[in-house]
């Protein structure tokens, strides 16, 4: 049996994510994903491994940098941090996404009235 | 240029994707141990919560991807390596499809270039020709009607054979020429490359003294001299003007008259209400918005109306597009060819997939490996089909080059009556014709087994000693299909081909109804002063005949007006004596011939009954006529022609009672497969002086007692000693006048015969694969029979058996469709039906041969497998 595709919850939330996570301090894929883990108190199923790609995804935009260097635990890491261009997506797809649970909320909302 | 880095620093982000995924599973796995899991079920623990990593990583890696054109070069590097570590299935798999891509490509080339191209004349899809019956030409009187009448061509313009002699030359010559109506090259929407068309008034008779030249004429006779324009040149002893030259590319007429080098205005003058000489091909462009049918009832209204206007004229005149007129005839040839070609490529599409197929099969632990590494079913059919559209590349680039070459000899041994044939090449829509075939050819063959191979069921491929789970039912069925299919396919080809040979037989044996070996002949003509004197035109050819006779050599010699087979046909009306005057547009007609004393004998033409003309039948003695056969049983059936009497209408009038005296047999007259027409022949000298004047040139025909044409300097100078303008054209054999009539039916029997041999060939070539291949699979089966005691030949039978069995199913299937297929080709045949049964009969013969040979082989292998190997194999 395939597992079904889990990579993303929707199309962008993972980035979106990512992102948020990287405006508090730079980090690394496994801290990245550790973090992101504890924060949404395991509600997200999210393979460890998607986070990559979707890295990868944000690195091209040039919205993130990352930079190989050694971390405190005496591991060789590349450290992701947030280029401004990414602090502005961030910005928009946050208030974007804010506008879109609003709009769905509200419409939930209504439908149990 | 930030793509420009990506592209270059695209090795060094792959590394560090890949890295730093590694990094992130040790830690994971740091971590895991740290919180007092055993490392090995850490390691197993952080790759389930990563997910499939290579997977991810590709992934990754796609990110930098031009979409998925790189993981397309991937699959392109991976099929050539693959293809690269089986030379001997590439190069088999590679020259069979180039056979079948080749014949296809160089059978549609021929097809674009003979039906599809338009004529190389302006919106030639707009231009059509009036004919009789949609062949025959037309009279002056009713063209002149049409064209004053009509409303729905922009213009229509008339067309009529010219041979004239060129003198002031070197060595006379008669050459090929029409004169045409000045509105015949603007309708065509051409302008010449020199000078310039023909006017309007140059359709009067003293002002037509002008020519406008090929551009084949033009570089032969004055060396493409840009001063042409004025010069002058001797046609028929008069002196014509070159007015222009016209392109390279230009050619008219496009059906008849093919050769022309030159045109001249067509001035009918006197002839100009002339409605019995049907002499003119009559072109016309529909006018913008008229559709063909509009164009039709237009015309035959017009028809009606002349009908009635001048009894006895006919009605029957037939609008045709042009292009239909130019192709009509050789289209169900080509498309029978196209056919065949095309079975010949489906037989090895079929080749390949069971090459493929039984390739999958060794490959299927590779694809099991790659599923499980995370490829999904997409992906492993892709790279298949990659695989199968590189093959097919490879053959299409091979076939290319076969096509070259195919085409080369097909131009080569195309015979006369193909129009275009010359033009045949590869353009640009052969070439778009050949990348779809090939495409679809990949996908034909490749298709199948790629579905097949990819859905491998992981546990029983991966297993070691896994025995191939898709040997099931499944693949056995499959493998038959494609080799009964194979058999269907090479049925119908050779049932076509069967049917060509039957009824090239029959055409063999027709009796021409003359011995054409040692036959040598020539078109005589005479020029000037002669020309003009009946008297001295008759005593020149006279003494032509009793020089040539004279020859050593020469066992007889004969003149006639236009020769069986090779020659023109005209028409004569007659009325017979006693018999009430036919009603209009039924008037007893027949073939009318001119002949000299000796024509018979020269030709073996035997005499039935009554006697040959004599050189006694002249000027002053009472008419006679020699009939054919067919003219006598038609007119006086049951009755004795000799003695009848007749006299031609439509010329004079009062025309002279002309007595039979003999029946001949019947010859063949026009075309090979023809039935005989009713035919006369008339002596030369005993026409009307008109008459005489209208025969422009006489055939020479010598019998030889050695090599034919080894009397033909002698012949020559003999004519030129008699009148040094005299000319001497189409010198040819009779019996290469034969071999061209039957070139046609030759050319295509040689065709798909070639295509039948090549399919058998395939198909014997898949049929052997398939039995092999069956047998080593069964190598452990029949290990197993023959130490329960089966001996050898009941292995034989079984092996055997299984592939006569599916060869069976096939030829039935084939003959099926043959049946079906070969009324399409009934046009193409003489004398043997679409569904002759000897042909069917003949094709399973043969392929029960093939096919029992093709399945031996194997067979016999399997008997000698020895038990004990086969059942220690596993």
């Amino acid at each position: 049996m395939k597992k079904p595709d889990r990579r993303d919850l929707f199309p962008g939330a993972l980035e979106m994510m990512i992102l948020r996570t990287l405006r508090r301090q730079p980090m690394h894929g496994y801290a990245l994903v550790q973090h992101i883990k504890r924060t949404s108190d395991d509600l997200l199923q999210i393979d460890e491994g998607s986070l990559y790609p979707a890295l990868q995804r944000l690195l091209k935009e040039e919205l993130v940098e990352a930079e190989w260097g050694i971390s405190s635990t005496n591991r060789r890491v590349r450290t992701y941090r947030l280029t401004p261009a990414g602090i502005k997506h961030l910005n928009q797809e946050v208030s974007n996404f804010e506008r879109m649970l609003e709009g769905v909320t509200r419409v939930l909302a209504r439908g149990e009235a | 240029m930030s793509w420009i880095k990506r592209l270059l620093g695209r090795r060094r982000l792959y590394t560090d994707l890949s890295q730093e995924i590694r990094e992130h599973l040790s830690e994971k796995i740091e971590d895991l141990v740290a919180g007092g899991m055993s490392r090995e079920e850490a390691t197993h623990a952080a790759r389930r919560e990563f997910g499939n990593a290579a997977l991810i990583e590709e992934r990754g890696r796609e990110v930098w991807q031009w979409l998925s054109m790189e993981s397309f070069i991937a699959d392109i590097r991976y099929a050539l390596r693959m293809l690269r570590k089986n030379p001997a299935f590439t190069v088999v798999a590679i020259l069979t499809l180039a056979l079948g891509i080749g014949a296809n490509t160089a059978i549609f080339s021929v097809v674009n270039a003979v039906l599809l191209r338009p004529l190389p004349y302006q919106d030639s899809d707009r231009l059509v020709v009036v004919l009789h019956y949609g062949v025959a030409p037309v009279s002056p009187g009713n063209f002149l009607d049409w064209q004053r009448q009509n409303h729905v061509f922009t213009a229509m313009g008339a067309a009529e054979y010219w041979t004239p002699n060129l003198t002031g030359i070197d060595e006379p010559e008669r050459v090929w020429a029409l004169h045409i109506s000045s509105d015949i090259l603007p309708l065509l929407g051409v302008q010449p490359l020199l000078g310039r068309m023909f006017l309007k008034e140059e359709e009067q008779k003293g002002r037509d003294h002008e020519v406008i030249l090929s551009y084949g004429a033009w570089q032969k006779r004055f060396g493409g001299s840009a001063g042409v324009i004025g010069r002058p040149m001797t046609l028929d002893g008069e002196r014509y003007v070159v007015v222009g030259v016209m392109p390279r590319d230009f050619k008219f007429a496009p059906f008849w008259a093919t050769k022309a080098e030159l045109w001249a205005p067509l001035a009918l003058g006197d002839r100009a209400a002339d409605r019995g000489g049907n002499s003119l091909r009559i072109f016309a462009r529909l006018k913008p918005g008229i559709t063909l049918d509009q164009a039709r009832s237009e015309m035959s209204g017009i028809n009606s109306r002349l009908e009635k206007e001048y009894p006895g004229t006919s009605r029957d005149y037939v609008v045709l597009p042009l292009k239909e007129r130019v192709v009509g005839d050789i289209r169900p040839a080509l498309l029978v060819l196209l056919g065949a070609v095309c079975f010949v490529l489906l037989i090895a599409c079929a080749n390949v997939a069971h090459m493929m197929l039984a390739r999958s099969a060794v490959r299927q632990r590779e694809v099991a490996v790659r599923t499980a590494l995370g490829a999904g079913r997409g992906r492993i059919i892709r790279q298949l089909l990659t695989e199968s559209l590189l093959l097919t590349l490879a053959g299409a680039g091979a076939g290319l080059l076969l096509a070259l070459w195919g085409i080369h000899v097909l131009v080569a041994l195309s015979p006369a009556g193909i129009p275009r044939v010359q033009t045949v090449s590869i353009d640009a829509n052969v070439l778009v014709f050949m990348f779809v075939v090939s495409v679809l050819t990949g996908l034909g063959f490749g298709l199948v087994p790629a579905l097949r191979s990819s859905a491998v069921s992981l546990n029983d491929s991966l297993k070691e000693g896994g025995r191939g789970s898709i040997e099931g039912a499944r693949g056995q069925r499959l493998r038959g299909l494609l080799m009964a299919s194979e058999f269907a396919m090479a049925v119908i080809l050779l049932v076509g081909a069967g049917l060509m040979i039957r009824s090239f037989i029959a055409l063999q044996s027709i009796d021409p109804g003359f011995d054409p070996d040692h036959v040598l002949t020539l078109v005589v003509s005479v020029t000037g002063s002669q020309s003009a004197d009946a008297t001295s035109k008759a005593a020149f050819y006279g003494q032509v005949l009793e020089q040539v006779r004279a020859l050593p050599g020469v066992q007889s010699a004969g003149v006639i007006n236009h020769l069986p087979l090779a020659g023109d046909l005209w028409d004569r009306t007659f009325a017979i004596e006693g018999r009430a005057a036919p009603r209009p547009g039924e008037a007893p007609d027949a073939i009318y011939r001119v002949v000299w004393p000796g024509y018979f004998h020269a030709m073996n033409i035997p005499i039935l009954r009554g006697r040959d003309i004599a050189r006694s039948d002249g000027m002053n003695s009472p008419g006679v006529v020699v009939v054919n056969d067919a003219l006598a049983r038609q007119f006086w059936p049951g009755q004795d022609a000799i003695g009848k009497r007749f006299a031609l209408t439509g010329s004079l009038p009062n025309a002279p009672w002309l007595t039979v005296v003999g029946i001949t047999k019947d010859v063949i007259e026009k075309d090979w497969a023809h039935p005989p027409d009713p035919e006369m022949y008339l002596p030369y000298l005993q026409l009307s002086e008109a008459d005489q004047a209208f025969l422009h040139y006489l055939t020479l025909v010598v019998r030889t007692a050695g090599e034919p044409t080894s009397v033909l300097p002698e012949i020559r100078s003999q004519i030129l000693r008699l009148n040094q303008d005299a000319t001497i054209s189409q010198v040819d054999t009779m019996p290469a006048v034969i071999r061209e009539a039957t070139a046609q039916p030759r050319f295509y029997l040689l065709l798909l015969g070639a295509f039948a041999a090549i399919a058998l060939t395939l198909a014997a070539v898949g049929i052997y694969g398939v039995m092999s291949y069956s047998v080593s699979r069964r190598t452990h089966e029949i290990g197993i029979r023959m130490a329960l005691g089966a001996k050898a030949p009941d292995v034989l039978k079984l092996v055997t058996r299984q592939g006569m069995l599916l060869a069976l199913w096939g030829a039935m299937a084939g003959i099926v469709f043959a049946l079906a297929l070969a009324r399409g080709m009934s046009s193409l045949l003489y004398g043997v039906h679409s569904d002759d049964p000897l042909t069917i009969l003949g094709v399973v013969l043969v392929l029960a041969i093939v096919g029992l040979a093709a399945t031996y082989i194997p067979a016999r292998r399997a008997t000698k497998v020895d038990p004990m190997v086969a059942l220690r194999y596993e």
